[in-house]
């Protein structure tokens, strides 16, 4: 079924572990996903061609994007965290959120509950991400509003 | 010019609206346009989706496009952005995943130019993608796909030179194989961008000039492309700093360099 192959592409592409054992078992993505042989067949060759490795580091790149864009700080105080910290926060949320700000806030709330069950973080994380984590709750709330005024330059109209 | 028309806020409820547009942003983007054509382009309709389409999204092109005073035409991306079970109707894939070509994609895809056509009332484009990995056993090509949407009426192709140069980098179609296969009327507006290297691929990062290979694609495939309406130099500003506007000066030089070499068809000429 189309709707099988397309989210299993998807899927693959957000894990890079299933993909890993997608290449050492190729018969586990028929107890997942109801395919046809062609369709099996395609998503094998897919996740064993080279470009998977990269189709999965871009992945990884565009969800990173709306929290080093919005909270750069807090990323940076993260250090070697961020990246066991980003890949939970993942496994949590699967789907992201094409709202940069919305995405940004619930990584800061899930940041947040991380602090408050005492995860182990590095001490300036706690400071930095109240600090940025108010300016995108601000943005998020800002983004409900839709008039915005805009004067355009006149030397740009003519 | 500002980076965003709308936000959204994903799925709609009782008590709250999925878009809020940016009014201010479309004010200025309508006060530029005076004078001007303007075209739309989106991203993640995801035509390609096995899913129906999402009809609260076409409607918010469509108000949008109504308060510019319209679109020329509008392009979309031939590739996978929504994923077909996703939670809510803007669950994103993370990037645009390659599609299969064959009888049953063709019929997904048409059925929603047919619809988004009807909301826009404008000439429809889909562009290629770039893919990092290539759908093995398809039963059609990519350009005989578009071959035959715009044989039989349904859109015209955008096509991306860089997009095809970044496919054929990373072990896809050769794309000058692309290219021969492609019907050269089918062409309505084609994109240039730079990228980069990064662990042994290459990016379409938008990140800088359009590499010698993509300008040879140009100018040996270009002057065939008869219905050309524009010719668009993709660019993300966060790389402004580090090109400067010395070589983006020079892009803007060769563009109107190939635009010299095309041979519009009379009839389309003066429409931009």
């Amino acid at each position: 079924m189309l709707v099988e192959f397309q989210q299993a592409l998807a899927d693959l592409t957000a894990s890079p572990e299933l993909c890993i054992r997608v290449r050492s078992d190729p018969s586990i993505l028929h107890q997942h996903y109801e395919l046809t042989e062609r369709e099996w067949r395609r998503l094998v060759g897919i996740v064993r061609h080279p470009g998977m490795a990269c189709a999965c580091m871009v992945y990884r790149a565009n969800r990173l994007a709306p929290l080093a864009l919005n909270i750069p700080q807090t990323c940076r105080a993260l250090g070697e965290k961020l990246r066991p910290i980003v890949s939970e926060y993942w496994a949590t949320y699967p789907e992201g959120n094409v709202h940069f700000f919305i995405e940004a806030n619930r990584f800061c709330h899930f940041l947040k509950a991380k602090l408050a069950t005492g995860c182990d973080l590095p001490g300036e994380v706690a400071p930095v991400l109240e600090r940025e984590s108010a300016i995108v709750a601000d943005a998020l709330h800002e983004s409900l509003t839709e008039a915005t005024p805009f004067e355009v330059p006149p030397a740009l109209t003519g | 010019m500002p980076d965003r028309l709308w936000f959204d806020f994903g799925p709609q409820t009782a008590t709250s609206k999925r878009f809020h547009r940016t009014l201010g942003a479309i004010e200025q983007v309508r006060q530029l346009a005076r004078g001007r054509i303007l075209a739309g382009h989106g991203l993640g309709l995801s035509l390609p989706s096995a899913m129906p389409l999402d009809e609260a999204f076409v409607d918010a092109i469509a108000t949008v496009a109504a308060d510019l005073g319209g679109f020329r035409w509008f392009s979309e991306h031939l590739s996978l952005f929504i994923t077909p079970k996703g939670s809510v109707p803007n669950a994103q894939a993370g990037l645009g995943l390659p599609v299969v070509y064959d009888e049953e994609a063709f019929d997904i895809i048409i059925s929603k130019l047919r619809r988004l056509q009807q909301a826009l009332g404008c000439r429809l484009l889909l562009e290629n993608g770039s893919f990092f990995t290539p759908v093995p056993d398809m039963e059609m090509s990519e350009p005989t796909f578009l071959n035959r949407l715009y044989a039989e009426g349904y859109c015209g192709t955008l096509l991306d030179l860089h997009n095809l140069y970044v496919t054929g980098r990373n072990g896809g179609v050769a794309p000058e194989a692309y290219l021969e296969e492609l019907d050269p009327d089918a062409v309505e507006e084609i994109h240039l961008a730079g990228g980069d290297e990064f662990t042994g691929f290459y990016m379409d990062s938008h990140s800088g000039a359009t590499p010698p290979e993509v300008w040879q694609y140009a100018f040996d495939y270009v002057p065939r492309f008869r219905r050309l309406r524009a010719i668009t130099f993709e660019f993300q500003e966060s790389y402004y700093e580090r090109l400067g506007p010395g070589p983006l000066v020079t892009e803007l030089t060769r563009m109107h360099e190939l635009a010299a070499c095309c041979h519009i068809l009379p009839e389309l000429a003066d429409v931009g």
